[in-house]
């Protein structure tokens, strides 16, 4: 776990300056260098009187299994939202602006129905299942960027 | 998964995106992107001009039997997570069909007055400025945007 600090609560005490051992939040950019940062130290994240610095974990505990129907249910929705979309997208020019507004506002509300179907981690195994059906499916297709999903098969 | 279509399979790569994003994952959030324009591109378009009445139909149909289905099953499992993106799901769903009634009736609604979007939870809203904090939501108004074009 290493740390990393919201701009918009940090009230530039520098408290994290002093107490951090190796000089991780010593940084120009504003944010903590996450390669001198030491896994779990936390020293910054207590002393923080903004409370503007967190901990990102490297690992996640494993997602709560979904229930068959609730995932159902909920892609039946998102597939709802994307067809929405596509005609929200159709609407004509004197809509342009409507047209944007509900493509943004239904591109949130179909993502939140994936996630909650069982797309919250990235690094689940349901993503890397996921992964590599896409791999399966598009393999034929040379516009397919294969070595995209093949770098987030080894990062994940 | 094998039946998921273009336009799906681009919301599953820009909601993993978003998820690397805030772990700070930022070359994954990339390559979802890449992933994400790829099934975008390819999304099958309706090659006509759609109508405020029918995108108002199908919001109907959600609301009368897509929401109250998932709910049901969402109640029985005691799933929180899904409980809590149906009722925000629902509510902003409620919004698009009175957007739609009030453009239908005036046109040149948005010709006077901007509009904004909660990208937490996808609130619209058509005001002068956004509230506060999100009424949806709760998020602070830092995240909703104003909606523009060129």
């Amino acid at each position: 776990m290493f740390a990393s600090r919201n701009v918009r609560l940090c009230t530039k005490d520098c408290i994290c300056l002093f107490v951090c051992p190796t000089g991780a939040t010593d940084t120009e950019s504003g944010q903590i260098d996450a390669s001198k940062c030491l896994d779990g130290c936390r020293l910054c994240v207590d002393a923080c009187p903004g409370g503007a610095i967190y901990l990102v974990p490297k690992n996640y505990p494993k997602p709560q299994p979904k229930h068959e129907d609730v995932v159902q249910t909920l892609f039946a929705l998102a597939e709802s939202k994307v067809k929405t979309r596509q005609l929200a997208n159709a609407l004509g020019d004197d809509h342009r602006l409507a047209r944007k507004a509900l493509d943004f506002s239904l591109e949130v509300l179909a993502e939140d129905c994936v996630r909650e179907g069982g797309y919250m981690l990235p690094q689940s195994a349901a993503v890397k299942e996921f992964l590599n059906g896409l791999k399966e499916r598009y393999r034929e297709d040379p516009a397919f960027p294969i070595e995209a999903v093949e770098r987030l098969r080894d990062l994940l | 998964m094998g039946t998921l279509n273009h336009g799906e399979l681009t919301v599953m790569c820009t909601n993993l995106q978003k998820a690397c994003e805030k772990q700070l994952r930022s070359e994954e959030a990339a390559l979802f992107g890449r992933l994400a324009t790829y099934f975008s591109e390819k999304t099958e378009k309706p090659g006509r001009q759609a109508t405020l009445q029918e995108i108002g139909l199908i919001i109907d149909e959600e609301i009368a039997t897509l929401y109250p289905e998932a709910n049901e099953q969402a109640d029985k499992a005691q799933d929180r997570g899904a409980k809590r993106a149906l009722l925000w799901g629902e509510k902003v769903t409620r919004l698009h069909k009175s957007f739609l009634t009030r453009l239908e009736r005036n046109p040149k609604l948005l010709d006077e007055t901007p509009v904004w979007v909660c990208e937490s939870c996808g609130f619209l809203f058509v005001g002068a400025a956004p509230p506060a904090v999100c009424p949806i939501c709760k998020v602070p108004n830092i995240k909703i945007h104003k909606m523009e074009v060129k």
